[in-house]
């Protein structure tokens, strides 16, 4: 499977740890850091929101297709969007489920809203990024896939996802490790197929297709829509960019999504300080025995004096 | 071990039991010289040592419990609050107040300052043990220990920031047990071991500086993943390392300040001369060290502010909980500090150096539990979580006091083996 | 959902009487067994006579323009103001049972100037076509008030005798 042009680069300068000779690969990668855009004929979603009706049927499509654990409660049990997490939040991606629907009452409409929450798939993945056993991999399809085998368990790509989309497998207390959406890679999307939700979808809420076509696609729709559609294709360049887009007719801030996330992928806040760590490798020696001979001068010339 | 002392009690401090030709065992060297019957006296009559009693009957079960029924058992389990207390305290309060390992190694062996020498195995120590537990906060909080050498050998994610803590922390740990080898050698009666490490100290103390450059700012780098979610008066993306590396100075040299103070005030029987006569001196000497790293923190932070144009924050009740942080844990030190350098009163030293500590705690606990989700919700951890992680800490006093009762950091050993 | 049964069944016969003999009718029976993709629900039973009555007479209303009508959509009027009556007005005849298939989307990439690329497929349509309609008219919008769950379907939703015991729906303490 290729990787991230970038994270070869990385990995190449900083494999050797500690060697000096690093800074020139180090320089470029971190010069190429936050550019990447994705791979060219990577596949996508579009989620048109105004088509949901909050059925979840997707969410079962899901549990079947990863062979999730039994849910709490049947997915025709519509009571699923009146429960609420810690702190009175909405249900999230868990261990047990890898997609969940949400239901927003929103001002001035009669019907409830509803809205599908699965990993994004990032073109440049914050928690890649954040990896630091490298278990995450964004393949040329568009999906940001894990491998389960090295998880350590260290939860930083749930700190690092700017959506809250890993999920820690709290339960067990043999192997905890990360669980998310993997755009059903394994079984479907390596094959050229669409995820499981989308195909079950009854609704045609979710185009599955090659990306850059889905951002015309979305464009041309908010175009054509005469008003309808709010001028805005969440995902075409948040955090980079994501293979899971978004269109829809009520403001975004109002049915939960984050607007402060910026363009801006992860990797770019980060950057500054990896580009710092060979300089410090390489500087501080040279500059603390500088220091310990300038401080240990006087007691070297007594020395000598004394002789 | 006051009362003993008062009744004529001598520790060791020699190979050789006095008065005789036969050396020390090492079993007697464990019992401090005592008799099995009045180690166990001496024990039993320590009120902390009932104390601890109770921590352990309540930490132990619910620790197995963690470790059986999964971290979901002992804490919420809370998917948008993923590092509780285990890794918010144990990881990230235990390694910046463990800074004075490499402060103390610098001050001394690099920069020469030999009036420091007698509390440099204390500043050595401290820092050993709070990374020693500092790993043992993350294997509880992690659990399959199997896994913890993954990203060292089994699969490597080199950009990663986390990449750098756990190879930082993994040598720095070696290059700190390396430097407390002399101590644990006199003991022992090795000679080969100190003097190696002896020949190697500058490497060591050179390591040791780039390890805890690297670590302490990458700690802080960790949140740089998630810009969005901690409050913006926490998180500064360009300044975060060095404010994270900076704060670590003080936080390291105080909590020496605190741990020498409470080694003289609970013992003084185990200290020599040498280190309490004077200890005064080099707690002022720490604090002007302290002084300056808090001025140079303040600043830092009001730059960091200006840079980010974060004014407006300041106004709301999250200001108010920075000004709060900002005047206990680091003006109130400083001006502290400042007082007792100008007439010299270790006592306000020792004080101001509690309140840098907390300051540092608070610090660090309001980055990765208190203002994280900021815009969210706030998580209060489970009960079984707080209990935990005051057994874990109480252990890592247990073995703290275990340690300076036995090895030469507080006292010199004598009629040392050539 | 909240629809009375009783209700539907009186609507439909008074629908029923009045459907005058003239219709343009070109299928065969009045009630359609829209069962093509049954499988975790069963087929729908549609009275399309029913529904030629409910919307007036207007094909419009479903079959955008193929079924002779002129669209009222305003992106289609310019192309198709003058289409006339399509070969089949059947939805399956422009709508893929399955969108998303290899050829399908070797189709759409390889054909840079295909119309109707966004197409959706025909399970998309049905429900589109009916249930944004039913939701408007009020008429029945719950998934088993057309078509009943199959056992495969209450496997699939793990509903019925599928459902999960009960009393363990925690997720967090």
């Amino acid at each position: 499977m290729k990787k991230l042009n970038r994270r070869n680069f990385i990995k190449g300068s900083l494999a050797g740890g500690l060697a000096a000779a690093a800074t020139g690969k180090a320089t470029k990668a971190d010069a190429a850091g936050g550019t990447f855009g994705g791979y060219p004929d990577s596949m996508g979603v579009l989620v048109d929101m105004t088509k949901c009706i909050g059925c979840r049927t997707c969410e079962a499509a899901c549990n079947v297709e990863q062979g999730l654990p039994e849910p709490d409660i049947p997915f025709d049990d519509y009571s699923f969007f009146d429960q609420h997490g810690h702190g009175g939040e909405k249900p999230r991606t868990t261990e047990k489920a890898y997609t969940v629907v949400n239901r927003y009452e929103v001002e001035g409409r009669e019907s409830p809203f509803f809205r599908k929450v699965q990993c994004n798939h990032c073109q440049e993945p914050g928690c890649l990024t954040s990896c630091f056993v490298n278990a995450y991999t964004k393949t040329p399809e568009g999906a940001v896939i894990y491998n389960p085998k090295v998880c350590v368990g260290c939860r930083t790509c749930m700190i690092a996802c700017p959506f809250y989309i890993p999920a820690y497998s709290f339960s067990s207390a043999i192997n905890p490790i990360i669980k998310k959406c993997i755009m059903c890679y394994d079984t479907r999307l390596k094959f050229g197929r669409p995820p499981a939700c989308v195909e079950a979808c009854p609704q045609g809420v979710m185009t599955f297709g090659k990306r850059k076509d889905l951002v015309a696609q979305a464009h041309t729709k908010i175009e054509e829509s005469g008003g309808k559609y709010i001028d805005h294709v969440y995902g075409e360049k948040e955090v980079g960019g994501t293979s899971w887009m978004y269109i829809s007719d009520v403001p975004f801030e109002e049915i939960g999504f984050n607007m402060h996330v910026g363009n801006a992928p992860i990797i770019s806040y980060v950057k500054d300080f990896l580009a710092m760590v060979p300089m410090v490798l390489i500087i501080w020696p040279a500059l603390f025995t500088g220091f310990h001979l300038l401080a240990t001068r006087k007691a070297k010339t007594d020395e000598s004096n004394k002789a | 071990m006051k009362k003993l002392a008062q009744e004529g009690y001598e520790p060791i401090d020699t190979l050789i039991k006095p008065n005789t030709n036969n050396p020390w065992t090492v079993k007697e060297k464990l019992l401090l010289g005592l008799s099995p019957q009045d180690y166990m006296k001496q024990l039993l009559r320590n009120p902390f040592n009932w104390f601890l009693a109770v921590v352990y009957a309540v930490g132990i079960p619910l620790l197995l419990g963690r470790f059986f029924f999964g971290l979901g058992w002992a804490t919420h389990g809370s998917y948008d609050y993923p590092w509780g207390l285990f890794l918010g305290w144990g990881l990230f309060v235990m390694v910046p107040l463990s800074a004075s390992g490499f402060m103390l190694g610098t001050t001394v062996e690099l920069f020469g300052r030999k009036d420091f020498k007698p509390i440099e195995r204390l500043g050595l120590l401290n820092g050993l043990l709070g990374y020693f537990f500092a790993v043992v906060f993350l294997e509880v909080d992690l659990g399959q220990p199997w896994r913890l050498v993954y990203p060292m050998f089994v699969s490597l994610g080199p950009a990663a920031v986390l990449f750098l803590v756990a190879w930082h922390v993994a040598t720095y740990l070696t290059v700190q047990i390396a430097e407390l080898v002399p101590a644990t050698s006199e003991l022992m009666g090795w000679v080969k071991p100190k003097k190696f490490v002896k020949s190697i100290v500058l490497g060591l103390t050179v390591a040791g500086i780039i390890l805890s450059t690297l670590h302490q700012g990458a700690l802080g780098s960790l949140f740089t993943y998630a810009p969005h979610k901690l409050h913006p008066l926490w998180i500064s993306t360009a300044f975060q390392w060095i404010l994270f590396f900076c704060s670590s100075i003080f936080g390291g040299l105080s909590m020496l300040i605190v741990v020498s103070a409470l080694t003289k005030w609970f013992m003084s029987w185990r200290c020599d001369d040498n280190f309490l006569k004077n200890l005064d001196r080099i707690t002022i000497g720490l604090g002007k060290g302290c002084s300056m790293a808090l001025i140079t923190y303040l600043v830092l932070k009001i730059t960091a502010i200006a840079h980010d144009n974060e004014w407006s924050y300041l106004l709301d009740g999250w200001g108010m909980w920075f000004f709060f942080e900002m005047i206990v844990g680091t003006l109130i030190p400083l001006a502290f500090f400042t007082m007792a350098i100008r007439t010299d009163r270790a006592g306000l030293a020792r004080f101001a150096a509690m309140f840098a500590v907390f300051g540092i705690a608070l610090n660090r606990m309001n980055t990765v539990l208190i203002t994280y989700n900021w815009e969210m919700y706030q998580d209060i951890p489970h009960w079984r979580e707080f209990c935990i992680a005051i057994m874990v800490y109480f252990t890592y006093i247990v073995v703290y006091r275990a340690v300076l009762y036995r090895i030469p950091i507080v006292y010199t050993w004598r009629g040392e083996r050539k | 959902m909240g629809f009375k049964k009783g209700k539907i069944i009186g609507l439909a016969a008074i629908l029923a009487m009045a459907v005058p003999l003239s219709l343009p009718m070109t299928v065969g029976g009045q009630v359609l067994e829209l069962n093509r993709l049954s499988s975790l629900y069963e087929g729908v039973s549609f009275d399309h006579d029913m529904h030629i009555e409910a919307t007036s007479e207007n094909c419009t209303t479903c079959h955008h323009h193929t079924a002779g009508t002129p669209p009222e959509d305003p992106n289609c009027i310019p192309c198709h103001m003058n289409s006339g009556e399509a070969e089949s007005p059947l939805c399956s005849d422009c709508h893929a049972a399955e969108p998303f298939s290899a050829a399908n989307l070797e189709k759409s990439y390889n054909t840079p100037r295909l119309h109707h690329k966004a197409k959706p497929g025909l399970k998309a349509v049905y429900h589109l076509n009916c249930l944004t309609c039913h939701k408007e008219v009020g008429a029945p919008d719950g998934c088993v008030d057309c078509h009943a769950m199959t056992d495969k379907g209450e496997k699939f939703y793990r509903t019925g005798k599928y459902a999960p015991a009960p009393g363990k729906a925690s997720g967090h303490h």
